[in-house]
């Protein structure tokens, strides 16, 4: 992509280069004709000095042609003049030649001119006697032809010429070297890398005395540019920073680097696009990246433009000033720099049209960082081609790239209005088809699929230049859209099309496989093994065999009556296939089938079950019939039927879950059937088991926490065993006969005439100890169990606490502060709670008993050195204090937080909790630094919504109103809202009151006070706000009086929250008294105000006292 | 005209080419002694070399010493006399650079009041230092957020015959936009700042108006057109490394304040760390590497550290950092001190 590019960057350069060549003069000759030969200064009507004036102005004109006609009539008609004018004319009409570009000519006369003229011009323009210039002249045209070994043999005569000038000597090693190049342009690679090597070295030789002359300068450019072309861009850097280094400054040399460094980074980038190792790639990236962010820019450029001119204009001004009435070689200099400077207007002109200078740089440094991983940045280089170039020439590219950008760093949204401003704002552009297939890949991506659907078909019917490959793929994509929305029988009918249409596409297996689901799907179980089978038959070792494969076995479970056998034949020889296969997919899909085996199963077991319930009613019509043992019989043979096929699914299930650690959902199936069968059977252990080991897959997972609940309730539940109900049933079952015969006996002989008292009595007592000995043994069942019971909730306090200890020291784990919670949960329990002041009964388990073994249980010894852990036991301590309501306790130990830890210590949880218990008691300070550490560290955690809610509240009683509402703004605006949007809303209407926002604030406070979920405090508050608003705005008695009736409602409706009905009642009683004039209805509703029980203590009342002693 | 057209280059090549202090008169050249330069004594002298010329501040001379035919004369000529300063940049400014980017405005102060105290009498002769120093302590007070030194000090810059160069005018107005920012009056300037990006050309003074637009952005909790405007510094003005680390804290900052529970997907939490990470590890000298030490959690604080270790002994780049090429040093430019 670059390269093409690059040749809109090449129009640009080609137009600076003419700059170049207009401000750095071609040759040094130019400006000595302006000193006219000797002898027609001193006679000027010589016909000869007229004729050499009048041809050195066609010559500055550029009229070579004519120039070198009068040249050459000059040269015929002065005959016997000095050596050195003969010279002079030679040497101009060479010039003429070599500008009129006739190089066989041209080399004609310069090589009389230097054969001739052994001291060239002499002293005739300056000190110079051009045959230097000649000969580098010489050298050119004969390049110009072709004639590279001549123009090399010249070259290397002055370059080892010790007596030749040194510029002129480096001048010939320029020019060896770029000759050596053109003389390789068109021969094979190999080749034009041995010209470049060679050249270098010619370049080196050049330079080797630094590049202090422009000469030598202009040799280290060329040695940049052969760096560059050979890919050695470290060499070229270093040289071009030298060259910058020295640089001049001039606007010449400042739009030269700019665009050997645009050179260099390009080279950079190619190379980075070619490179095969990825850590030179990088590098190479980062190298091209340095080189576009160090070109100038437009503004920067045209200035350097600018500047050019302006100094020209300024010669031009100086020269009209100095020469009021030019002779004609003034006026010749004059009219030179005037078409100069148009010149100069004339390619700034053309920079200036060029308007995607600006955009390609962008462009390029975008693409340097979106390979560099950098897609933020990436994405603000490409804002900027937006923003600034909206007419670049490349716009596609850059929309594609940076919806691509967006798209990395996640931000799907603004992705798909990029894509759909691109399709509205060019809907003819070749690129607006690939873009319509982003905006339906990422509705497809974020399963909007209605919405894919509708891009897709946009493109199918919007774009008419859909290559072959694309209209498939779009085919395609709005049919697996279908089948993703489960719009089966539509999906189906769009992958039937697709078959037809498409017979030979890379995606017929696909196609086929999903057209089969289809038919699965909608239940259609006989289409669905004519679809599937045609699938195994076109590609037996296909991609999807394994799940056609599990599918068929669904359908023998589908089909009525279901063939469960052939089911689990299916489901067994699945997973002895495939037991070796452990590809994502297959390993995916062994839960699966391990499920449908318990499922058949399950369904087996149903079947029995029937049978079970029928030899019941059997036995039960039989009961007092020989035939009951035959029907007993039966049941039995069924229910150990039943129980053996139940126990396969169990296992089946098991095997499901414990292959399920890739598929979720598989597991979560799994896991609810085992949750209804396990505990049921009293499965505790195996259940604890299983649980455990999915909890050990990843304690990080979140799902983890649900795991490991399972854990520590089978584990309790474990305590509680079959065994011992079994027991105690065994126990009642020996002692009920006894007690049975024993009571017999008592009514027997109550029945029985002349039985005695005492008799009667001593059976009665038989039966009382019987009963008593069967309570004590039901009694020391009951007590192994309870040890059994205790015993097991000790091992789950320990897995747990295994849990916490595991995390504890991490303070990144969240999830660590909820185990630490259900661990204060479990010994909150345990304690036996006792009023205020009273004492706990001896070896009750108390709230000390409970901190001592959750300080134990976090194994807080073991982790001395960790200050989150030291945190999470005050922290855990806090939560026991809070559970069995002990406030004071949870201050003391978050006050303990508080004073102990900084809050980059500290999680958000603790620094949320522990904050508002802080704000609560007044520790402003410390709360805002908590609150702020969340602001700063935790936005997206589901606790930031604290610190927001705090931070407002602390500025809204510092008295900061505009700080708290725009604290309470930004978390409303961005619905950070999980557990404090109360707080927020009604800290906001607090500051937008206090601010005079009062329209706002009252809707607000309205909005509070009519929403049936925050009926409270903040009701009663709102409506105490409400009333003080009106207070404020009012100016009439209509006004009092609507504040009153807020008041009125306020302590009316809300008399438990006495502060806010302490303040409604003085509020509405000091309107009365001193707006309303009604001194007597002020009286009576402040002493009402006193008489209430709630309100008589609070700040309002005693202040309602003393200004009702005023009244 | 070729030689016309390049005899300034060329003379300018020859002064940057020779370390020796010259002002040059009408017609004549002297070679000054350094007062910047001192020797091993205690207290330190400035080092005298009697053949050079020494300023006489208190005569507004510079004197020097001929001796001819055995003769010891003393000749001086005018500091109004000087037309050209060829003078490569002083230590002690180089070094006040340093300190305000290593955020040590107090030091900075004291190392750049010397060098304007002596370039003071030929403020105005080209090649004199003494505007470039004005801009360093302009910095420096900016950095100590001083209103009532920047403000006095301001006022008196404008009157000077400097201020009217277009690179010193903007540097003013830029300083006189952070000293409102300061005052909190962050809508105005974000619009001006906005405004004044449009007229400017240099890419040292575009990537500072980003940053004080930047500033203003996050000040009025504009956070993601803060974040765009401060990687705007990064992304277009790369070499700019003395800037660099304030637009990374600034774009960390910002990514913070776009962050919230809808965005967790974008992570951005772990995106400012990572802009905090990379000035540490790439910038660990500046003031802005000791508060993004302070902003990030000490758990990544302490990897960022360790890695700023390895990239220090040599060990390869960090995947995704991005070490900006050092701009050639001032004193490498011959038209520096122009």
């Amino acid at each position: 992509m670059l390269i093409q590019e690059s040749r809109t960057y090449k129009l640009a350069k080609a137009a600076l280069l003419v700059v170049l060549l207009a401000v750095t003069p071609v040759s040094g000759v130019l400006q000595a004709q302006t000193r006219p030969l000797p002898t027609a200064q001193k006679q000027e009507e010589d016909p000869l000095s007229i004729l050499f004036k009048a041809a050195e102005k066609t010559f500055e004109e550029k009229k070579y042609k004519e120039a070198l006609t009068l040249f050459d009539e000059l040269e015929a008609k002065a005959g016997d003049v000095e050596l050195k004018l003969k010279a002079v004319l030679t040497f101009r009409k060479a010039l003429c030649q070599f500008f009129i570009k006739d190089w066989p000519r041209a080399q004609e006369e310069l090589t009389t001119f230097l054969d001739k003229y052994p001291k060239g011009t002499e002293d005739f323009f300056d000190n110079d006697n051009r045959r230097g210039t000649g000969e580098l002249l010489l050298i050119e045209t004969f390049s110009k032809q072709g004639k590279w070994e001549l123009a090399l043999a010249r070259l290397e005569k002055i370059r080892t010429n010790t007596l030749a000038r040194p510029e002129e000597r480096v001048n010939a090693f320029t020019l060896s070297a770029q000759i050596i190049v053109d003389r390789a342009k068109s021969s094979p690679d190999d080749v034009k890398r041995a010209a470049f090597a060679q050249a270098i070295t010619l370049l080196k030789q050049a330079t080797s005395d630094g590049i202090a002359t422009p000469e030598r300068r202009e040799a280290a450019y060329k040695l940049v540019e052969m760096y560059t072309k050979l890919g050695l861009t470290k060499e070229a850097s270093q040289l071009k920073n030298e060259i910058d280094a020295k640089s001049n400054g001039s606007p010449v040399e400042v739009v030269r680097s700019n665009f050997q460094r645009l050179e260099i980074g390009d080279a950079r980038f190619a190379a980075a696009e070619s490179a095969a190792d990825e850590n030179f790639r990088a590098d190479f990236y980062r190298q091209a990246l340095t080189n576009y962010q160090g070109t100038l820019r437009r503004v920067n450029l045209s200035s350097s433009f600018g500047r050019a001119i302006e100094s020209k204009q300024t010669e031009l001004e100086t020269m009209t000033k100095s020469f009021p009435k030019p002779n004609p070689e003034q006026a010749a200099n004059l009219e030179k720099v005037k078409q100069e400077i148009a010149q100069f207007k004339k390619i700034q002109e053309e920079f200036n049209a060029n308007k995607d200078y600006d955009a390609f740089i962008s462009y390029r440094i975008g693409l340097c960082l979106l390979e560099l991983k950098r897609n933020w940045e990436a994405h603000v280089a490409f804002l900027d081609i937006f923003e600034n170039s909206p007419g670049f020439s490349r716009i596609s590219g850059a929309y594609y790239y940076h919806v691509l950008a967006l798209r990395r760093i996640g931000r799907n949204t603004e992705a798909q209005t990029k894509c759909k401003d691109f399709i509205q704002k060019f809907p003819q552009d070749e690129q607006v088809s690939s873009i319509a297939l982003i905006l339906g890949d990422i509705s497809q991506e974020r399963e909007e699929f209605p919405e894919a659907i509708a891009h897709y078909k946009w493109v199918q019917a919007n774009v008419k230049t859909l290559t072959p490959e694309i209209a498939e793929e779009i085919d395609f994509r709005i049919a697996a859209c279908l089948f993703s929305q489960v719009d089966w029988a539509l999906a189906q009918k769009a992958f039937e099309v697709f078959l037809k249409k498409y017979e030979r596409s890379p995606v017929r297996q696909q196609v086929l496989y999903m057209n089969a689901l289809c038919s699965f799907f909608q239940g259609k179980y006989k289409e669905t093994k004519v679809d599937f089978d045609k699938y195994e038959q076109e590609y037996p070792k296909g991609q999807f065999i394994p799940d056609v494969r599990y599918r068929q076995a669904i359908v023998k479970f589908g089909i009525s009556p279901p063939d469960i056998a052939g089911t689990i034949k299916l489901c067994e020889d699945w997973l002895k296939d495939f037991a070796k296969d452990r590809t994502d997919e297959v390993i995916a899909q062994t839960p699966e089938v391990y499920t449908l085996i318990g499922d058949a199963n399950i369904r087996l077991a149903d079947e029995i079950d029937k049978k079970v319930k029928a030899a019941d009613l059997d036995v039960r019509v039989n009961a007092k019939t020989p035939d009951k043992a035959k029907f007993v019989e039966i049941r039995t043979k069924f229910e150990k039927e039943k129980e053996a096929v139940t126990n396969k699914a169990i296992d089946a299930y098991e095997a499901a879950a414990k292959s399920a650690r890739t598929n979720p959902q598989a597991l979560e199936f799994v896991l609810s059937e085992l949750r209804k069968l396990l505990p049921g059977r009293g499965e505790h252990k195996r259940m604890r088991d299983l649980f455990k080991e999915i909890f050990d897959w990843n304690h990080n997972d979140p799902k983890a926490m649900t795991y490991l609940y399972e854990v520590i309730r089978s584990t309790e539940r474990m305590g509680d065993m079959v065994e011992f109900a079994a027991e105690a049933e065994k126990v009642r079952k020996a002692a009920s006969a006894k007690l049975a015969d024993a009571r017999k006996k008592v009514d027997e002989l109550e029945r029985k005439k002349g039985v005695t008292r005492p008799e009667i009595d001593t059976a009665k007592e038989a039966v009382k100890l019987l009963s008593a000995e069967l309570e004590a043994e039901l009694a020391k069942v009951e007590a192994r169990r309870q040890v059994s019971i205790a015993d097991q909730k000790k091992r789950a306090l320990k897995i747990l606490s295994d849990a916490v200890s595991e995390s504890i020291n991490d303070r990144t784990q969240e999830g660590t502060e909820k185990l630490i919670v259900f661990l204060a949960e479990k010994l909150a329990r345990k304690v036996k709670r006792v009023k205020p002041g009273a004492k706990p009964e001896p070896g009750a388990y108390t709230t000390a008993d409970a901190e001592k073994e959750l300080t134990k249980l976090l194994r807080l010894e073991d982790h001395r050195d960790s200050l989150v852990a030291q945190a999470r036991g005050f922290f855990a301590l806090g939560q026991l204090a809070n559970l069995t309501r002990e406030p004071d306790k949870l201050s003391a130990n978050f006050a303990k937080i508080a004073a102990n830890f900084k809050a980059e210590e500290l999680n958000p949880t603790i620094l949320a909790l522990v904050g508002d218990n802080l704000l609560a008691k007044g520790d402003n300070k410390k709360a805002a630094e908590y609150f702020a550490y969340i602001l700063e560290h935790s936005r997206s955690s589901e606790y930031a919504d604290y610190g927001f809610a705090g931070l407002a509240e602390i500025a809204f009683t510092q008295k900061k109103y505009a700080d708290a509402l725009s604290l309470c703004n930004e978390a409303i605006d961005n619905n950070i809202l999980m557990s404090k949007e109360l707080d927020l809303r009604f800290t906001r209407a607090r500051a937008l009151a206090e601010l005079s926002k009062y329209p706002e604030a009252k809707k607000e406070f309205e909005e509070i006070a009519k929403t049936k979920e925050w009926r409270g405090e903040k009701t009663a508050a709102s409506l105490y706000w409400l009333g003080l608003m009106a207070e404020r705005q009012a100016t009439d008695e209509k006004g009092y009086n609507e504040a009153i009736a807020y008041y009125r409602r306020c302590y009316m409706t809300w008399k438990k929250y006495e502060v806010w009905a302490a303040k409604s009642y003085f509020g509405a009683a000091k309107l009365f008294a001193n707006k309303l004039n009604q001194k007597d209805a002020a009286k009576v509703l402040l002493k009402e105000m006193g008489d209430k029980e709630r309100i008589k203590d609070t700040r309002e009342a005693q202040e309602a006292k003393a200004f009702l002693l005023g009244l | 005209m070729r030689r016309t057209f390049l005899l300034p280059a060329l003379a300018l090549l020859a002064a940057a080419s020779s370390s020796a202090q010259t002002f040059v008169f009408k017609a004549e050249r002297w070679e000054i002694n350094d007062p910047f330069k001192l020797d091993n004594s205690i207290p330190p002298k400035p080092v005298t070399d009697a053949k050079k010329g020494t300023i006489n501040l208190a005569k507004g001379t510079v004197d020097r010493t001929t001796n001819q035919g055995g003769i010891e004369a003393t000749v001086n000529r005018k500091l109004t006399d000087v037309t050209e300063v060829i003078w490569p940049m002083p230590a002690r400014l180089r070094e006040a650079q340093a300190n305000v980017s290593r955020g040590e405005p107090a030091k900075a102060l004291d190392n750049v009041e010397a060098v304007l105290k002596f370039f003071e009498p030929i403020k105005n002769i080209p090649g004199s230092w003494w505007v470039k120093a004005s801009i360093v302590k302009l910095d420096a007070l900016d950095r100590l957020e001083n209103d009532a030194a920047t403000a006095a000090f301001l006022d008196n810059f404008e009157k000077e015959e400097a201020a009217k160069l277009p690179e010193v005018a903007t540097q003013i107005q830029l300083a006189r936009l952070m000293q409102r920012a300061r005052k909190g009056d962050h809508e105005a300037v974000a619009k001006e700042a906005t405004e004044l990006l449009t007229k400017i050309e240099g890419a040292e003074l575009q990537a500072r108006l980003h940053i004080v637009k930047g500033n203003s952005l996050l000040a009025i909790k504009k956070y993601e057109a803060a974040m765009t405007t401060y990687l705007r510094v990064p992304v277009f003005f790369g070499s700019e490394t003395e800037l660099i680390p304030k637009a990374l804290l600034g774009a960390a900052r910002s990514f913070r304040g776009m962050d919230s529970p809808a965005l967790r997907d974008q992570r951005l939490e772990t995106v400012s760390n990572r802009y905090l990470y990379d000035i540490i590890v790439s910038y660990p000298v500046s003031k802005e590497a000791e508060e993004a030490k302070k902003m990030l959690p000490k758990e990544e604080r302490a990897k960022a550290e360790a890695d700023q270790k390895k990239v220090a002994a040599g060990g390869p780049l960090p995947e995704g950092v991005i070490m900006a090429k050092p701009k050639l040093a001032d004193e490498e430019k011959v038209e520096g001190n122009k």
